[in-house]
């Protein structure tokens, strides 16, 4: 079994709006080691994208991580810092200073987004902007204390010399070079021809290929993928998904896929963080996940998709929708117990993340996983009617 | 208005200073102008010419008045200087003719108000049906109506004017006032003129500006998919545009209106200015009048330019009102 | 075996671009993006036929021109006998109120001033269906039929989640009673669980009221749980019809492989099933390739009968083929050109590798012309010449394997 890479503790991250406060993750904890997939699974709501840009510190206001580590497995940065938030070759991101942590984005973390389309400047060509990140990886190498060298000649002035003097370079001939192979390695047939044009030019796999590409030029410890073939056919996603796992192979790159579909979670991922409502609610490996499931919502995913090759009579729904994250209509029980088929008594306290008795690390929030399920202390059926409005 | 626009207003109105400013303001306007004639102290037609040029209160006047007299024997300019004082009963003072300043000042409100939304009226009912066609339609349609529209934009609105009043006259229409129809005003002028021709301008320049909005609109809530639905329930074109394309265009045709309203009054003001009004009682007809004796009687011209400016800084900071609060932001705030 | 209900033979939606006044004026022809092209298949009533395929296929406009939302540019579609294309006026009408359609994005379909009940009243209106008071009675009886309760009927769109939006959608489309409907990817917008609770309803309400689906869809689990029969589009034509047993479990056209391979399912064993991917992308409809549409990427494209090779070895030659006869490879990009040639794996007959060494070096010379013609002398496959066609059986597939 391979090192830890990164072990968030407890991460909260929260949005401070002017409807409320909004618990988007709660006391998520999980694990990714070296050269693994770690897949997060949830529906919309969940809290799963909040997740990941909680990683690489891109949590805009009004939300920030309230609560909880990062810590993240980095003997360099451990050396250069000292303090409480440095633990052995691991340093807690969320307590680094703030020029030191953006300064992970590229080298140690890097994301790839669910639409290409909308993640790249549509004016400007796709080679230019892979360039631009090896540019700024390799400046920031140069010269890491000083973030200022580093976004040197990117400024206002730069873009409107640029705009009158053509011939001036926006990248150095290196960056550019390196952006081309790095197309190449992604499977961008004509590299050299295809680096010269527009985004939208490139067809949404071809410009997802070109993300990850993007992504790869600091050559990251850690990629974070969020749901980065939902917007993809089947075939499409078929080839990005082999990318990903050549990336993973070849390079030994640890990715965190986000993903709301199972099919995808059961290629890719080693092991799975199943989450709803702002919590992990099941973790373990992608066995334990599909077979020996323990949260009666990992249960309802599984149920209720499809399966290709066994079409049942009926499918299994999970009945009711997605409770609201907002903080004033959270109870501090199961978030799942209103919809849960198998709700007793003691769920209406939050339970613990307990173990779910495989002698590894599958763990589940239910209580399920503590003790057997007992019809007497059942809730009955319509406790939580109050709390659900709507006609599902 | 669904009840999210007026939450909207409100959250907006609450929020923004410059917002209460300009319903204050306009609301001012409105009132002014609705009760003209109970709140003029005197009838602004009538002419007391012993008392022109009679300062605001608080200033004094100089009149130097040259005759020519018999002083022994020869003929001599004897020039009169006299202090004229400011007579409370005409607080903002008087003209050459010796009607009340702040009287008519009063009365173009009305002028102002009337046609700057009687404007409005007529640049909505040419501009938006234009322009929503032509969105809706696209195609030939579109090229056609907008090229129609281009021409509209090539003429100076002046120059406009000046041929619409050559061929139709002043057209005005005589509305009859109703305070004084009721006898709660009775030295009041009976009947307020409702400049005809000046609206037609006005509509007429302005109608352009709409279209182009409403055909933007038109044109992207025509691509959505809630317009092919109520097609393939069987509506017709005209349903689908009455009832999804209008309601939905709405929002940035209205802020738009809000600040042409503005417009209107100052392009009423340079047309009665110009003499092409066809009604004297007109914020811009008095500085027409008074801007020959700025010097002396400066108070002729300004209080009616201060009228001016106030009503349209009001209009405007209405229409930001409305575009800040109907505009969709961020995380769906706003947005009708 | 039921009378079709609706009938498509040929059906062609071509859009034309550059198309306006200045074109003629300048003397541009036309190019016609042939979204759909010659599609023909049945629905029989009370039954649900599954139109597959990725994006770009055709498949949603092909399910809009068959409810004239879109008018075709050729073929025909009959609907219970009547051709639909000739209808107008009141016949136009009275098809609206048998075949309606749900779309796909959930919140967009809605308008979002309107609130849920006047939606779906508003077909009622359009047709002036009973009294006012009998709408309003048939509109709670609708939204408490999807699942809805009655007292949402004064909510907006945007007060309901994803599943919630798209019952509202159900409600509208079954407003007016039809007997036939389009589902145009219904849930492929909203989540996993949400999808099986929709699914589930459409299939209830198809029992409660004999209605024919028509179901767009790219998801094959979906379409594999819902439907009766299958048709698999790709670029604006149908290359596999049949049961959907039959097709899922016995595809013909390679592309209804790899399509089914693609799918991931969830369970442990995916992790390490092999597939093999498609290489490139789906061509532009704008050109689509001579013959057979798939020949680009299909993993079995047939070689000459006179040459033996083996799949990857012709697949890595027509690559090049195509490569050169779109310009991607001309004679300036010797680096290219070397890349493309070290794909063909060197235990290829002898014919073979002399006419590759003549093409290359015709490029080498600057002579693209003679480099294409020496390649397609030798390597011209029937997929390139003719393009299959289905044929009108239960269980067809077009593709030369096939014949």
């Amino acid at each position: 079994m391979s090192d830890d890479l990164l072990r968030v503790r407890g991460l909260s991250t929260r949005f401070f709006t002017e409807e409320g406060q909004v618990n988007a993750v709660e006391d998520v904890s999980f694990t990714v080691r070296d050269g693994e997939v770690f897949g997060i699974v949830g529906e919309s709501g969940s809290g799963k994208s909040v997740t990941a840009l909680s990683l690489l510190d891109l949590v805009e206001s009004p939300g920030r991580i309230t609560d909880g580590e990062i810590w993240y497995r980095n003997p360099e940065l451990a050396d250069e810092y000292s303090g409480e938030f440095v633990d052995g070759d691991f340093v807690d991101v969320v307590r680094l200073p703030k020029r030191a942590r953006r300064a992970l984005r590229g080298p140690s973390f890097s994301m790839i987004f669910q639409d290409p389309m909308t993640s790249m400047d549509p004016s400007v060509t796709v080679g230019e902007q892979i360039a631009e990140a090896v540019e700024v990886q390799r400046r920031a190498s140069a010269n890491p204390r000083s973030t200022r060298s580093r976004t040197q000649g990117y400024g206002l002035g730069s873009l409107l010399l640029d705009s009158v003097v053509p011939t001036r370079e926006y990248v150095s001939d290196e960056s550019w070079a390196r952006a081309v192979s790095l197309l190449e390695d992604v499977g961008i047939p004509d590299a050299k021809d295809r680096a010269r044009e527009y985004p939208h030019e490139f067809s949404g796999g071809m410009l997802q290929r070109a993300m990850v590409a993007q992504a790869l030029a600091g050559e990251p410890d850690l990629l974070v993928a969020d749901e980065p073939t939902t917007a993809l056919d089947v075939t499409i996603q078929a080839q990005i998904l082999d990318l990903l796992r050549e990336i993973q192979d070849e390079r030994d790159t640890s990715i965190v896929l986000i993903t709301h579909n199972l099919g995808v979670i059961a290629r890719m991922a080693d092991r799975i963080g199943v989450m709803y409502a702002g919590e992990v609610v099941e973790r373990g490996t992608l066995a334990d996940i599909f077979d020996d499931h323990v949260h009666p919502y990992t249960r309802g995913l599984v149920e209720s998709v499809p399966d290709l090759d066994d079409p049942d009579a009926r499918l299994d729904p999970i009945e009711g929708s997605v409770p609201s994250l907002l903080d004033a209509e959270m109870d501090d029980r199961c978030y799942f117990a209103d919809r849960c088929p198998k709700a007793m008594e003691e769920c209406l306290e939050d339970p613990a993340e307990f173990d779910a008795g495989d002698g590894g690390e599958h763990t589940a929030k239910c209580y399920l996983a503590d003790r057997e399920y007992d019809e007497s202390r059942a809730l009955a059926d319509g406790h939580f009617d109050e709390e659900v409005g709507d006609g599902e | 208005m669904s009840p999210r626009t007026w939450r909207n207003l409100k959250r907006e109105f609450r929020r923004s200073a410059l917002a209460k400013v300009g319903a204050v303001l306009f609301g001012g306007v409105v009132l002014v102008a609705v009760f003209a004639p109970l709140l003029a102290p005197h009838n602004p037609t009538a002419q007391h010419l012993d008392l022109e040029f009679l300062p605001p209160l608080g200033f004094s006047a100089s009149r130097t008045v040259s005759t020519t007299q018999m002083v022994n024997g020869s003929v001599e300019t004897v020039q009169n200087t006299t202090f004229v004082a400011a007579s409370p009963s005409y607080p903002l003072g008087t003209n050459g003719l010796g009607q009340g300043v702040l009287s008519r000042v009063i009365y173009g409100a009305r002028t102002s108000l009337v046609v700057g939304l009687l404007g409005v009226l007529v640049a909505a009912v040419i501009g938006v049906p234009v322009g929503l066609t032509a969105g809706f339609y696209g195609g030939n349609v579109d090229d056609a109506l907008m090229r129609a529209a281009d021409v509209m934009l090539a003429f100076p609105s002046l120059v406009l004017a000046v041929s619409l009043v050559g061929l139709f006259g002043t057209a005005t229409i005589e509305v009859p006032d109703p305070w004084v129809a009721l006898g709660l005003a009775p030295n009041m002028p009976p009947t307020f003129t409702i400049p005809g021709t000046v609206v037609l301008v006005v509509g007429l320049v302005n109608w352009v500006w709409l279209a182009r909005i409403a055909r933007g609109e038109a044109l992207t809530v025509s691509e959505e998919e809630y317009v092919k639905a109520a097609r393939s329930i069987g509506a017709s074109d005209v349903h689908v545009v009455r009832k999804h394309v209008f309601p939905n265009a709405l929002t940035p045709i209205l802020v738009l209106a809000t600040t042409q309203v503005a417009a209107i009054i100052l392009l009423e003001s340079s047309l009665s200015f110009l003499g092409f009004s066809g009604t004297t009682l007109s914020w811009g007809f008095n500085i027409q009048n008074g801007q020959s004796y700025l010097a002396e009687a400066w108070w002729v011209a300004t209080f009616s330019g201060i009228g001016i400016v106030l009503a349209v800084m009001s209009v405007n900071f209405l229409g930001d009102w409305f575009r800040d609060a109907l505009d969709p932001g961020v995380e769906g705030e706003g947005g009708v | 075996m039921s009378d079709p209900l609706l009938e498509v033979s040929d059906l062609q939606k071509h859009y034309y671009e550059r198309d306006s006044l200045l074109d003629t004026v300048l003397r541009r022809d036309p190019t016609a993006v042939q979204a759909v092209d010659g599609v023909s298949f049945e629905v029989r009533e009370g039954e649900t036929l599954g139109l597959v395929g990725e994006s770009g296929c055709g498949k949603s406009t092909t399910g809009e021109t068959v409810l004239r939302l879109r008018e075709p540019t050729g073929g025909t579609v009959t609907f219970d006998g009547e051709d639909v294309a000739d209808l107008s006026g009141d016949d136009l009408t009275a098809f609206r109120k048998r075949a309606g359609i749900v779309f796909q994005d959930p919140y967009g379909s809605l308008d979002p001033r309107m609130t849920a009940g006047e939606i779906v009243r508003e077909p009622l209106d359009v047709h002036g269906v009973g009294t006012p008071d009998d709408r309003e009675e048939r509109v709670r009886d609708l939204l408490e039929r999807v699942g809805l309760s009655a007292d949402q009927f004064d909510r907006y769109p945007h007060e309901f989640s994803g599943g919630q939006q798209q019952r509202v959608g159900i409600a509208r489309a079954l407003a007016l009673e039809p007997d036939f409907l389009v589902l145009d990817e219904p849930v492929s917008a909203l989540d996993v669980s949400v999808q099986a609770q929709i699914l589930n309803l459409l299939d209830d309400l198809q029992e409660e009221f004999g209605l024919t689906y028509l179901l767009i869809a790219h998801d094959l689990s979906v379409v594999r749980h819902v439907c009766d029969r299958v048709a698999v589009m790709y670029l604006g034509e149908l290359v596999e019809t049949g049961p959907v047993a039959d097709i899922f479990e016995r595809p013909q056209h390679p592309y209804t492989r790899a399509l089914l391979e693609s799918v991931p399912r969830p369970e442990t064993a995916e992790a390490d099933r092999e597939i093999t991917t498609l290489s490139g992308d789906v061509p532009s409809p704008r050109d689509p390739p001579s013959g057979c549409r798939f020949r680009t990427r299909c993993p079995a494209v047939i070689p000459p009968d006179d040459l033996d090779i083996d799949q990857s070895a012709f697949r890595a030659i027509t690559d090049i083929r195509d490569h050169l006869d779109s310009g991607d490879l001309d004679a300036d990009d010797v680096a290219a050109a070397d890349e493309w040639r070290e794909r063909v794996p060197d235990d290829v007959p002898p014919a073979a590798a002399d006419a590759l060494d003549d093409a290359f070096a015709s490029l080498a010379d600057n002579d693209e012309a003679a480099a294409r013609e020496r390649l397609r002398e030798r390597f011209e496959t029937v997929c390139e010449r003719e393009n299959p066609r289905l044929g009108d059986g239960e269980r067809e597939a077009a593709c030369h394997l096939v014949d």
